[in-house]
Order: C-alpha cells, then structure tokens, then sequence
C-alpha cells in the first residue's frame, strides 16, 4: 500500500460505467471511498450509489462508502466549506472518472464544461488536499485522427474525430499542468471501448458493441412484425425475406471508409488493470488499457449475425456515395455514424507502460462465447431499460 | 354515484354534441326544437337534477325526454371528445320519466307570469320559456369560480329587430340578461337570474366573395363557418369548433396558431352589428358608433348583443402543408417560433405541449397517457411547434435545419400510436438523440421503417376503443382529414379532447415573445399548481403581430364532480391570477385574458402595446 492509502480514495463519476466498476473493484479489496457526484432527477446520490451497490451484490460493503453530493462544474466542487476541509484533510488517493462521453459538435459546450472545466474544481481539492496520486480516466483515442502506433505520452494534436476525444486530450494536459504546478503525482488512465464483463456478460451500460447490436435486432424484430403479421410487404420491397431455417436475410451494406480494426477491452479487464495501476502507478505516466488483438468489423457483423439469427451483412469498402440505401440501411448507417471510426480503426497502442504495471494481466480476445455471453445479458435486462442494470 | 349520474355530471358543457363534426348528424330533436335542454348536453343536466331530486317532472321534461330517439349519435360525438357515452344518459332519463308517468305523477306546468306572455309576443310561443327543465340546463357551468344561477326565462329570438324590441322590454321591466352561445362558456359568463339569450336560432350566413367577406349570424358555429368557406375554397380563422364565431369575436377575439398568419381581434373582421342594451342597433362602420377598437386593461362591460361579424375570408393555396418540429426545452421552441414570426414563415405556428399533443391524437385516454410517456419520457419531446405553410414556408422550415414530423410522419405516428407502446426500437431513437435531438427524423427512409414499423391503421388506432363503436371510429379515422394537420388545425375537433380527464381552468396572457418571460411564468404556473396537487401543462404558444408578442396559455385541470379538487383549483387560480396581476403590473406589456372579456374587436395594437 502507498503512503497515505489507508486514507479513503476519493473517486469521481462512480455512477458511470468504468466509474461505477473502479467503486466495486476498490470495495472488493477492502477500501475505503468518498464518493463525489450528483442526483438525478429523481433520485438522490446516495440512492443512485445503493442501487448500484445491490446491482453488484456489495450492499453489505456500503459501510465502506461515504457519498457526498457535489458539483464538479462549480467552484470548490460545490461543496461547502467544512465538508471540504474535511476531504482536504484526508489526503489519499483521488480517481476521476466523471465523464461527458457524447461526440457531437453540437453538444461542445455541455462536453467541455464536463470534460475540460469539470477537472478545475477536483484538481484544486487534489491540491488542497495533497493527494497522494491523482488517477485520471481518459480514452485511448485522445490519438485523435493518425495511424499507427500511439505512444503512452501525452499528444499534440488538433485532428480528432469528435469532441469527446479533443476534450479528454485538453483534460489530460491540464491534469498535468496542474499536477507538476502542484507537485502532485499522477497518472493517465487510457482505456479503448469497454464492453461487459467477459466471464459473466454483465454490463451496465449498453453502448458502443451493444449500440449497432442492438440496432441490427430491432430492425430485424421490425421486418419480421412485417413478415409475421402485416403481410410483408414493406419487407419485400428492402429484398427481405424470412428463410425456411428461420434466419432473415437482411441486406444491409455497412459503409466503412477504410477496413481497420476494432479495439475491445472487456471490463472485468479494465478493472483488474486499474486496481494494478493504482498499486504501482508511476508518476506522470500514461497507460494504454487496450486489447493487442483487436478484433475485426467483419468478425463483429458475423457474431452479429449468428446472434441474431439474421444474414445479409455486408461490410463495403468506401463510403455510400450515391449508393441507394434501403430504409433500414439509411437507418442504421446514421445509427452508428459516431461509432463507425472506432470500427475501422488503423491505429495501434504502445503498452509498455501497462505491461510494467499490469505484469500478467492481458485483455481476454473477444470471441463468439463472449460475445454471445455479453449479448445475452444485455437482452435479458432489455438493455438497460428497466430490466436489472441500474439505471445511469 | 352510479355511472349514470357520473356520466351525466361529467359533461363538460363544450357542446360539441351540437355540431355535427364527425359527419355522423346532429341530435334530431335538438335540431328542430333549438333550446340546449332538446340536445344531449341538456339532457346530461336535466338527467342529474331529476336524478338528485333538485327539479321535478315539469312538462317540457316530459317532451325532453319522449324526444330523444335513442339513435346513438351523442355516443359517437362525445365519446371522441371525453371518452362517455352519454345515450345511458338518454336511456336513464328516458326512463326516469316513464317511471314517473307510470306511477301517476303529473308533470309540473309553467307558473303563469305576464312578463312571458310579452316575451312570446315578440319572439313567438315556442321561443320563450319559464319551464324548469329548459332554465335549468341554462344554470351552471363547470367554471369553478361560478356558481349556478338559475335563469327566469331562457329566450330564443330569431332577428335582430327581435332582439332590439326584447332588450327594450328588458331594460323597461329591470330584467338582467345575457346572452349565450352553443356551450355555456366554461368560464362562468353566461349566467343571470333574468333572462338568458340563446342566439342559436340565428344561422344565417351570407359570403360576400367579392369582397372576401362572409356575414354570419350569431348562432353560427366556427366548425360549420369553417366547413362552407372551406368548400367553397376559402379559410376563416376561427376557434373552438362548437364556439359561437360572433361570441368568440366579440368575447375574447379570435385565438389560434393561425393568428400568427391572420392577426388578432380587429384583424379578423370587416364590420359587425350589435343591439345595444337600450335596443338601439348599430355597426362598427357607422361613424357615430361606440368605439369598441379601444381597449381598456379592465374589467369592461358588454357593448350589447352582436346579430352579425362580417368576417374575413382568406385564400388557401393547394401545396399547405403541416409539420410538427420537436423541442426538448419551451426556451428553444420560443426562439424557434420567434424566428418563423419574425420572418413571416408560416400560415399558422403554435407551440404545443405533451399533454395536448398527447391528448389530440388519442382515441382514448390511456392511450393518450402512453403517448405523452412516450413522446416525454423516452424520446424526450416536451414540446412540438406545428407550423402550416406552402410549400415555400416550409421549404424554409427544412433549411433552418431543424428535424421535423412532415406530414407523412405525422400520419404514421398518429395512426400507429397503439404500436409505439411496445416498440423496442423507439429506446434506440432515444439513445441516438442524445448526441443529436431528434436526428432519426433525418434519415433517408425513416419515414418509410417507422411505417413498417408502426403499421400504421385506423383499425390499429382505435384497436383500444369501446367495441360498440369501433366500427365507426375505425371509418372515421380513415378519412384522410384526420390525420391531415392543415384540416384539423382549421377545424379543431382533437383540441376539446385536452378536456378528457376532466374540465380545466385556462389561463391566458398576451406577452412579449422571450423566451426567458415565458419559460419564467409557465414555471410559476406550474409551481402553483402541483403546490395544489392539479395536474396542469402548457396549452399552447403562438406568436402575435409579426413575433412581437405572443399568447400563452396555461391549463389547470380538476374534477368538477369533486368538492376538494374544486377548492383546491380556486385556491389556485387566485393565486395564478395574482401571477398575472403581478407580472402585468411590473412590466406593463402583459395583456390577460380576462381584461379582453368583451373587448374582443379592439385594434390588437391597442391591446397589444397601449
């Protein structure tokens, strides 16, 4: 244990997806938390932070949580003066997971507020604190638009896809502005795409893999509902056919503007791998937690397939210009446009850095079980709507 | 209560069951015999006050009852409007009566009285009453704030020669009076111990198409104005479909999304007659008349009795459409329909809330509240602006960039509305939003997935319906009008469902279009409400005089058959009247509603900005 980690970690964004997983890897290994975060709507924090506590079966380790409602966008985190002097005087760890992980442009503002500005008030509580370590999640695609092999440093560029990535790399180079203004140690957390849990299939969140999964199964439940029940026509028209063995065969071309691979890290992974950083974090470090053996679009459209009991998937080279699409393609092609650069992706991740801290830990290979395992997890909650995982 | 009387005390006095708007026909009897007491809505009343025991048997309630043929049409007409079926009603008074005959009772005649008997020399026998049965469905509203007054005579004259010599006879004998539309205001304004007025003898309609100008009578409803000039390739803008044109205009003025294209109060007349309370008869045009242009922020008195509005006629073009624009927050719809006011974008532009929109497309109640946790709750609509235009309005519309529901969309939604319940796909919408409100309208061919989707149907739409009357809905929802957004914007049949769940109290306020004002008052109104526990929403927004005011409407809704939802909605509604009262006075560019009440043909720049 590092000097001062018998104080409590104080941790961001526990309500969130890699938050909420880092929160019960801790507990499971008997830390102590000060949990930072908001209400909902209609739910207090502490609700929220119960509910996901019974979600992972940790209801009795809730002694070890104390939640606070805070306000990453305000000054002093929102907190007020006593109870943020008495974090200050606590001096553990502090992991910031709390993230706006929308793309789009025309969300800018919400995503840097979160992303960017959000960082001020929890690096000035690691400051006034003297955190012992200040443990930031970011993404491994802060790389922004290049191929090749990204190194675990920080980068310089101004070419990303999106505005999630352009503000994580904004994010990271102010955590280590202010850290070596401050002489704080940290470290930079840098994940891929995080799916389920790969020995359980357990999830609580259902984007990125589940996203076009899911959308290939309601297009196909829509189209059999044709078939089934309203004579299938409009089926017939998108040249869509229910086969004798059952399967539907759905045409649907996929347009990729370059074949690539797609980087898939598993969440037990992801957790396994941060409780190690948090052990042997060097200071100033950046870690790659990304998978060496990226699976492939094609591989994911025929796991799909299998699933779903559909065929038809078609990945094309190139982008649909003037091709005529068929409703359902038109449809899912904008579905999944924020995702389709993460599925042709030429870009590679050094690990030397997360091979030294994480010594024997490898992300699993995504293959058909586990993929299999995964979905049918997510189904059988209805994919996070009102069917077991807690909501967000 | 049984629910005879439950039904029975439930209507909401709207009358919708005297225009015939689902092309079904009108109550036979109340056709020929005129009075509100020979139509369902009367009869719902009479049936309640015999079934309490507050009136006997009279002999017009004998001829009430025996002149109800049982035929059905109210069911239709007002299960579409409240979901009750109102031929129980009928059957039960029917029956009250025959039991009462069979068992010796001897209807109550008329009291002798001399006033009458002048009354009837000017307007004919039949059309002047002292009869219980007849005064009491003249007697009360569901207004909260208005108790029941029961008339002494109800009078229906048929010329405004006989109006003038009834107003003299009045006035010489100090006998108050009021006259009356279709309905009974839902506001409490038609009400007196004296006489009661009934106009709706006084049909008459005469279009002056040279002059782009129809004359119409004071008994001559908005939904069968609409109707002829719309045959006739004209559009009027008129509001509620069983409202009185010339009690709306001189009322309150004309209020709807077309006022954004058409104007307001004066701007929607040529001319119109009156008798005053001497008898003496005048029109706007004459030189010397009273200035009813003017306007006061007060309460006003009645200029008199309004026998003719020459309205004006508007021309349609055939590329109108409509499209629906979705909002997640009222501040940006107010910007998105100060824009299209402000560049003249648009016949008729409204902001419409959840539950209204909710309410307009579903045939029932329950599938109206799915609709709204829908359309709210999962893919975050709070708010539509229905904008109708040609088709370089909206041409406009799509290259402000805002996703839309086009007509066709529209269709599908309404018609498939019972799919949507189980629709998985729809929580995909959801998620895709979050990156982009609304973007899944863009896409190439949603149109064409949501309608395999959907399975859009009038058979599907009315699957939930009663199944004694789903044959007839599931006909009337295939006509294309009926799901036309330009059609039932001008004719309004869907808007008196927002009334289904139970009566409502409206609040209405001219005031500056921003955003910020507007999103401030709809919250306090809010905050009012649920401080009462009323359910309530925004009714609607549109812009006045080219995007330089707006009209906001706020509805509470109660129960009017509950005393303590009664109170707890007057409690309320003195409090959102000192809202206004408040907001008025510190900003003084507020107009409210009440002080319009019988200034209704002023200039709207005197309403407006005096």
């Amino acid at each position: 244990m590092r000097e001062g980690e018998a104080a409590p970690v104080i941790l961001t964004g526990a309500t969130g997806f890699l938050g909420g997983h880092v929160m019960a890897g801790l507990l499971e290994r008997g830390r102590r938390l000060v949990l930072l975060g908001r209400a909902s709507e209609e739910t207090s924090f502490a609700e929220r932070v119960t509910r996901l506590l019974g979600w992972f079966g940790l209801g009795h380790r809730s002694g070890q949580i104390e939640t606070v409602e805070a306000d990453l966008l305000e000054p002093a985190c929102g907190l007020p003066r006593p109870l943020r002097a008495a974090l200050c005087a606590q001096a553990g760890p502090i992991i910031h997971c709390a993230a706006d992980t929308r793309f789009s442009e025309r969300n800018r503002r919400e995503i840097t507020a979160t992303n960017v500005h959000g960082l001020r008030g929890i690096l000035d509580l690691a400051a006034a604190s003297r955190a012992s370590f200040f443990h930031y999640v970011s993404t491994a695609y802060v790389a922004g638009r290049t191929s090749g092999c990204c190194p675990e440093r920080l980068v310089r560029t101004s070419d990303f896809t999106n505005v999630y990535e352009e503000t994580k790399a904004r994010a990271e180079h102010e955590v280590a502005a202010h850290c070596a203004r401050e002489g704080l140690a940290y470290s930079i957390i840098r994940p891929s795409i995080v799916y389920g849990d790969s020995r359980t299939g357990r999830s609580t969140r259902f984007n990125a893999l589940y996203y076009p999964v899911k959308s290939l199964l309601c297009l196909r439940d829509i189209y059999l509902e044709d078939i089934r029940h309203h004579g299938g026509k409009k089926a017939k028209a998108c040249g869509i056919l229910l086969e004798d063995d059952g399967v539907l065969r759905l045409p649907l071309r996929i347009f990729l503007a370059r074949r690539g691979r797609v980087n898939l890290i598993p969440i037990d992974y992801f957790v396994a791998a941060v409780m190690a950083i948090l052990e042997r974090a060097e200071a100033g470090t950046v870690y790659h937690l990304t998978s060496e053996s990226a699976t492939t679009i094609d591989n994911l459209a025929a796991y799909s397939q299998a699933f779903l009991k559909i065929a038809g998937v078609e990945i094309v080279d190139g982008a649909p210009n003037g091709a005529r699409l068929t409703p359902p393609e038109s449809l899912f092609q904008r579905l999944v446009e924020p995702y389709l650069p993460y599925l042709a992706d030429t870009r590679s991740f050094d690990r030397r850095h997360a091979h030294r801290a994480t010594v024997g830990l490898n992300p699993p290979e995504l293959t058909y079980e586990v993929f299999e395992r995964c979905m049918t997890y997510a189904m059988s909650v209805n994919w996070g709507n009102g069917g077991g995982a807690p909501a967000a | 209560m049984c629910d005879v009387l439950t039904t029975a005390k439930s209507c909401r006095h709207y009358a919708m069951c005297k225009i015939d708007f689902l092309g079904s026909g009108v109550c036979a009897s109340g056709t020929e015999r005129r009075y509100t007491s020979f139509y369902p809505v009367g009869r719902m009343d009479l049936y309640a006050a015999l079934a309490e025991g507050t009136i006997p048997v009279t002999e017009q309630t004998v001829e009430i009852a025996d002149s109800c043929d049982l035929c059905g049409k109210c069911d239709f007409q007002c299960y579409f409007v409240t979901e009750m079926r109102p031929s129980r009603v009928m059957k039960a008074l029917k029956d009250h009566v025959e039991a009462f005959l069979a068992a010796g009772g001897r209807p109550e005649p008329p009291a002798e009285d001399a006033l009458l008997q002048e009354i009837r020399a000017i307007v004919g026998e039949q059309w002047a009453t002292n009869d219980r049965a007849i005064r009491l469905t003249y007697s009360h509203d569901p207004c909260p704030i208005a108790g029941p007054r029961m008339p002494a005579y109800v009078v229906m004259p048929g010329t405004r020669d006989e109006i003038s010599a009834l107003l003299r006879l009045l006035k010489e004998r100090a006998v108050s009076w009021v006259p009356r539309g279709n309905g009974s205001s839902i506001m409490g304004l038609v009400m007196t111990e004296g006489a009661v007025i009934d106009l709706g003898r006084m049909q008459d309609m005469a279009f002056d198409e040279k002059n782009w100008a129809v004359r119409v009578g004071p008994g001559v409803s908005a939904f069968d104005l609409q109707r002829e000039a719309v045959g006739r390739g004209y559009r009027v803008n008129v509001a509620e479909p069983a409202a009185l044109v010339c009690a709306n205009v001189v009322g309150t003025g004309i209020f709807s999304t077309f006022m954004a294209g058409y104007g307001t109060a004066a701007d929607n007349f040529v001319d119109a007659e009156f008798v005053a309370a001497d008898g003496t008869q005048f029109s706007l045009s004459d030189p010397h008349a009273p200035n009813l242009f003017a306007f006061r922020a007060t309460d006003v008195e009645s200029p008199g009795i309004c026998t003719a509005v020459s309205v004006k006629l508007h021309p349609m073009t055939d590329d109108e459409e409509g499209v629906l624009v979705p909002f997640d927050a009222l501040e940006k719809a107010v910007a998105f329909i100060k824009d299209c006011a402000i560049r003249r974008i648009g016949l008729a532009v409204g902001i419409l809330g959840g539950e209204y929109i909710s309410a307009f497309m579903a045939p029932t109640k329950q599938l109206a509240a799915d609709a709204k946790e829908i359309l709210t709750r999962k893919l975050g609509i709070e708010y539509l602006v229905l904008v109708i235009g040609d088709r370089y309005a909206l041409r406009s519309v799509r290259e402000m960039g805002h996703p839309y529901l086009d007509q066709r969309m529209f269709r599908t939604l309404n018609l498939g509305l019972p799919s949507v319940r189980s629709a998985q796909w729809i929580d995909l919408l959801a998620e895709l939003s979050a990156e982009e409100p609304f973007s899944y309208l863009k896409a190439d061919g949603f149109a064409e997935l949501a309608e395999t989707a959907l399975a859009p149907s009038p058979a599907q739409l009315v699957r939930d319906v009663d199944p004694e009357l789903r044959p007839f809905f599931e006909k009337v929802y295939a006509r294309p009008e009926m799901t036309d957004l330009v059609w039932l914007n001008m004719f309004r049949i869907v808007s008196s469902r927002m009334g289904r769940e139970g009566h409502f109290l409206i609040f209405i306020v001219y005031l500056p279009l921003e955003g910020a004002l507007i999103e401030e008052m709809s919250r306090k109104f809010r905050r009012i409400a649920d401080q009462h526990g009323l359910r309530n929403d925004l009714g609607f927004v549109t812009p006045a005089d080219g995007g330089k005011r707006a009209i906001l409407e706020y509805d509470y809704f109660f129960d009017q058959n509950d005393p303590d939802a009664i109170a707890r909605i007057q409690r309320a509604g003195m409090e959102a009247a000192g809202l206004i009262e408040e907001y008025s006075a510190r900003l003084g560019t507020i107009r409210w509603i009440r002080h319009v009440v019988n200034q209704g043909m002023c200039r709207k720049e005197n309403l407006l900005y005096t």
